[in-house]
């Protein structure tokens, strides 16, 4: 058996390489479970792996968009906390509140007669009102999150697929 | 011992298969239960939440930054049903600190809680924050004392819930609230300006307003839009005129006891509007007692929403006409008699008297009504009008406020018109003007000529820009010379005649009027419409002054309760706006 095995081999050597190895597995068949068992190990990491990934990307989106609404929250809080202090500061100093605490404080309204003026070269005059930037959100039209954080691992997965299809058929015409 | 260790791990092996299968089996039988179903629904309904995305109303300052409206933080209270543990608790609360009914209070919070349909209860809205710091520090307290309020015999408000929201203010209160107008905050869905610059201004103050669905879903990343805050509005009012114009304004109402009155204050170089007061006045935060106020809906900006005969400070525009067109001078003569005839009608002088022999500077010093009229016949009725027209009257003034009316100015050729017209025209009777449309033609004269368009809006800020507006010519009626000539003879005339509204260290020119009031039709002698126009300094002008004062009932004459309050508004403002009296500027000037 081994002489005609051997002569098979001289003949075929890739032949003859597989019975060895069909013939070391049929001696020791715990190599076929361990081989089994390895690729099942592989297998089994991978799709570990990739969950992992999976599981941890998506943890951060969903803390990001949690984070973002909560942050989306604060953002309506403070605005409406910096309309209700402009209000207030506007209710503290409105006329009749400075006239009432000049009154207080012993100032009087001056008399035209008693009124002195005086040149200052350069000086031009009490300015009206110049406002950089309005009371609220400056309104900024790009998008804040991009497209590649809001994707899926199956959507990219799946977009890419498309457009390796796409760039394949469009190749083929 | 080989064969028993076989057996177990088949024996397992098979325990595990089935385990596993009832574990599928048990995920499909979930997936598919009616509960699962009720869940899907339910994330439909809740997975998403549809809110409406409204811009701030955008501010409104004087032209110095002054807040004239604003927002605050107000908030809602309301029950939500499902996590309401003591009734009795929350009624005995809302009814302690915000005064509201017991009853309605406790109704409502036992009002069963039914999953998608009863959950939320509305008590109050537009609470302050104030009370509901109180509020929340008391929920806290029972909270503290009584935790998730299990114990039914200790007060527990929850259930109790609040959320803010915005709501108009106006801190200055019905300071320039003629000219604000107001927003129905009351009405949070479809509120909208009313009047003044909020009402004129109301879609570039709104900003935008949309729905949008966001979802509730953390995975679904989403970018939630923002409202940039409406257009902020900065106007040419001077706060600190105005309040005084104000002051000065009731006073004079109560004193003359007149129905109302109006004083509108503007830079004849630019056409700004540096004060409009009107008395009485509404306060825009209480904005609901309107109709209390003014039964009559047009009354809250008199100045520009309603018409009036002016009577004769009217004769500045026909004396500036007739100066213009080259048919008088200041020393032209005239003998007055005492009464122009003009077909059957009879035209007399405020007085019925005759004055004799007198300049142009003495018809206008003593407002002679014959004398004006003889000067418009002189005029020609059809230089008259054309006059008139590029005075602007008949049309609007086209000042950004709502509501401004128009009296069309009856002219040759109209059904209307007739002869005597001409005549009673020339002196402010027989037609109607706005306060508003007088001060432009005025401005004219105190401008060298130019007239100006009155504007109200200095500038705005919309994305962080800000937009000043242009002032704008309206035309130029008269010349130069004209206004110049016109200007010294109403100065003059104030002087000789030792008006009331002279202003000492300062050189002003104006008229009075006195504008008769027709009842069914006849006019009435014993009511009127008082007015004063005038402006100062008169080398360079830098206020035109109007003042009307509605049936005034201690005096009927514009001469007696009109002119001193321009003397007392001009004495104000020429402090406010830092202008030295005549001699020292002028000793400036040499500087």
């Amino acid at each position: 058996m081994a002489e005609s095995q051997d002569n098979k081999s001289d003949k075929h050597p890739k032949s003859g390489m597989k019975n060895q190895l069909a013939l070391a597995f049929k001696q020791a068949p715990w190599r076929n479970r361990v081989q089994l068992a390895g690729g099942f190990l592989v297998a089994l990491v991978i799709v570990i792996l990739v969950a992992s990934i999976y599981l941890s990307i998506s943890g951060q989106a969903a803390a990001a968009g949690l984070e973002a609404y909560q942050l989306d929250l604060e953002r309506l809080d403070l605005e409406r906390e910096i309309a209700n202090t402009n209000s207030r500061i506007a209710d503290l100093t409105s006329a009749a509140n400075m006239e009432a605490r000049a009154l207080e404080m012993g100032f009087k309204r001056i008399d035209p007669a008693d009124a002195l003026y005086i040149t200052i070269p350069g000086y031009p005059g009490k300015q009206t009102m110049v406002v950089t930037s309005p009371p609220g959100t400056v309104n900024d039209d790009r998008l804040l999150v991009k497209s590649v954080y809001r994707e899926s691992l199956w959507d990219w997965l799946f977009s890419g697929i498309n457009s390796l299809n796409t760039t394949i058929i469009g190749s083929g015409e | 011992m080989k064969k028993f260790s076989f057996s177990r791990s088949k024996v397992l092996a098979v325990f595990l298969s089935l385990f596993a299968l009832v574990i599928c089996y048990q995920m499909i039988r979930i997936q598919n239960s009616s509960e699962a179903e009720y869940l899907d629904k339910w994330a439909k309904n809740y997975g998403y939440e549809v809110r409406t995305i409204q811009s701030e109303r955008g501010y409104i300052y004087d032209r110095w930054g002054n807040l004239l409206a604003g927002n605050k933080e107000v908030y809602e209270v309301g029950i939500e049903l499902q996590f309401v543990r003591n009734p009795a608790a929350i009624a005995s609360t809302m009814s302690n600190l915000l005064e509201l009914d017991y009853g309605f209070v406790f109704k409502a919070a036992n009002t069963p809680y039914v999953p998608g349909e009863t959950v939320y209860m509305t008590l109050v809205d537009f609470v302050s924050y104030e009370k509901i710091k109180e509020l929340s520090a008391l929920k806290t307290r029972y909270e503290n004392q009584n935790p998730y309020g299990d114990d039914p015999n200790k007060p527990s408000l929850r259930g109790l819930v609040w959320s803010p929201h915005l709501q108009r203010a106006y801190p200055e209160h019905d300071l320039a609230s003629n000219v604000l107008g107001f927003y129905t905050f009351y009405n949070r869905e479809g509120g909208t300006g009313s009047y003044g610059v909020e009402q004129y201004y109301d879609s570039l103050l709104a900003g935008i307003k949309q729905n949008v669905v966001i979802s509730l879903d953390p995975y679904e990343l989403q970018e939630i839009p923002t409202a940039p805050a409406g257009a902020s509005l900065i106007l040419t009012i001077d706060r600190e005129i105005q309040r005084s114009v104000e002051k000065i304004l009731d006073q004079a109402v109560t004193g003359s006891k007149s129905v109302s009155g109006t004083i509108i204050i503007m830079n004849p170089e630019n056409g700004e509007i540096l004060a409009l007061a009107n008395s009485p006045r509404l306060d825009p935060n209480a904005y609901w007692e309107i109709a209390d106020l003014f039964p009559d809906v047009t009354a809250i900006n008199k100045s520009v929403t309603q018409v009036y005969e002016p009577g004769s400070v009217f004769k500045v525009l026909t004396m500036a006409a007739a100066l213009d067109a080259g048919v008088v001078t200041p020393e032209t003569t005239y003998t007055d008699y005492g009464v122009y005839e003009v077909g059957p009608w009879e035209i007399f002088n405020w007085d019925r008297g005759a004055w004799g022999e007198q300049t142009m500077v003495g018809c206008m010093q003593h407002s002679l009504n014959v004398c004006l009229a003889t000067v418009a016949e002189w005029l020609n009725q059809d230089r008259f009008y054309s006059y008139m027209e590029r005075f602007g009257i008949g049309h609007r003034t086209n000042i950004d406020m709502a509501g401004e009316v128009v009296f069309p100015l009856i002219v040759p050729g109209d059904q209307n018109w007739n002869i005597v017209n001409l005549a009673t025209n020339s002196f402010g009777q027989g037609l109607a003007v706005t306060p508003m449309q007088m001060v432009m033609a005025v401005s004219s004269i105190a401008n060298d000529g130019k007239m100006m368009a009155p504007h109200i809006l200095k500038a705005y800020i919309q994305d962080g820009q800000q937009y000043d507006t242009v002032p704008q010519v309206m035309g130029q009626p008269i010349s130069a010379e004209t206004a110049h000539t016109l200007t010294e003879m109403l100065a003059t005339s104030l002087e000789e005649e030792a008006s009331d509204a002279l202003v000492e260290g300062y050189r002003v020119a104006g008229k009075t009027g006195t504008g008769e009031i027709a009842v069914n039709g006849m006019y009435t002698s014993y009511l009127t419409n008082a007015s004063f126009v005038g402006w100062g300094p008169i080398e360079d002008p830098k206020f035109v002054v109007y003042i009307w004062l509605e049936k005034p009932r201690t005096s009927i004459w514009g001469s007696v309760v009109a002119a001193p309050v321009f003397s007392d508004v001009v004495e104000e403002l020429v402090v406010l706006m830092d202008i030295p009296p005549d001699d020292v500027r002028v000793g400036m000037t040499k500087e």
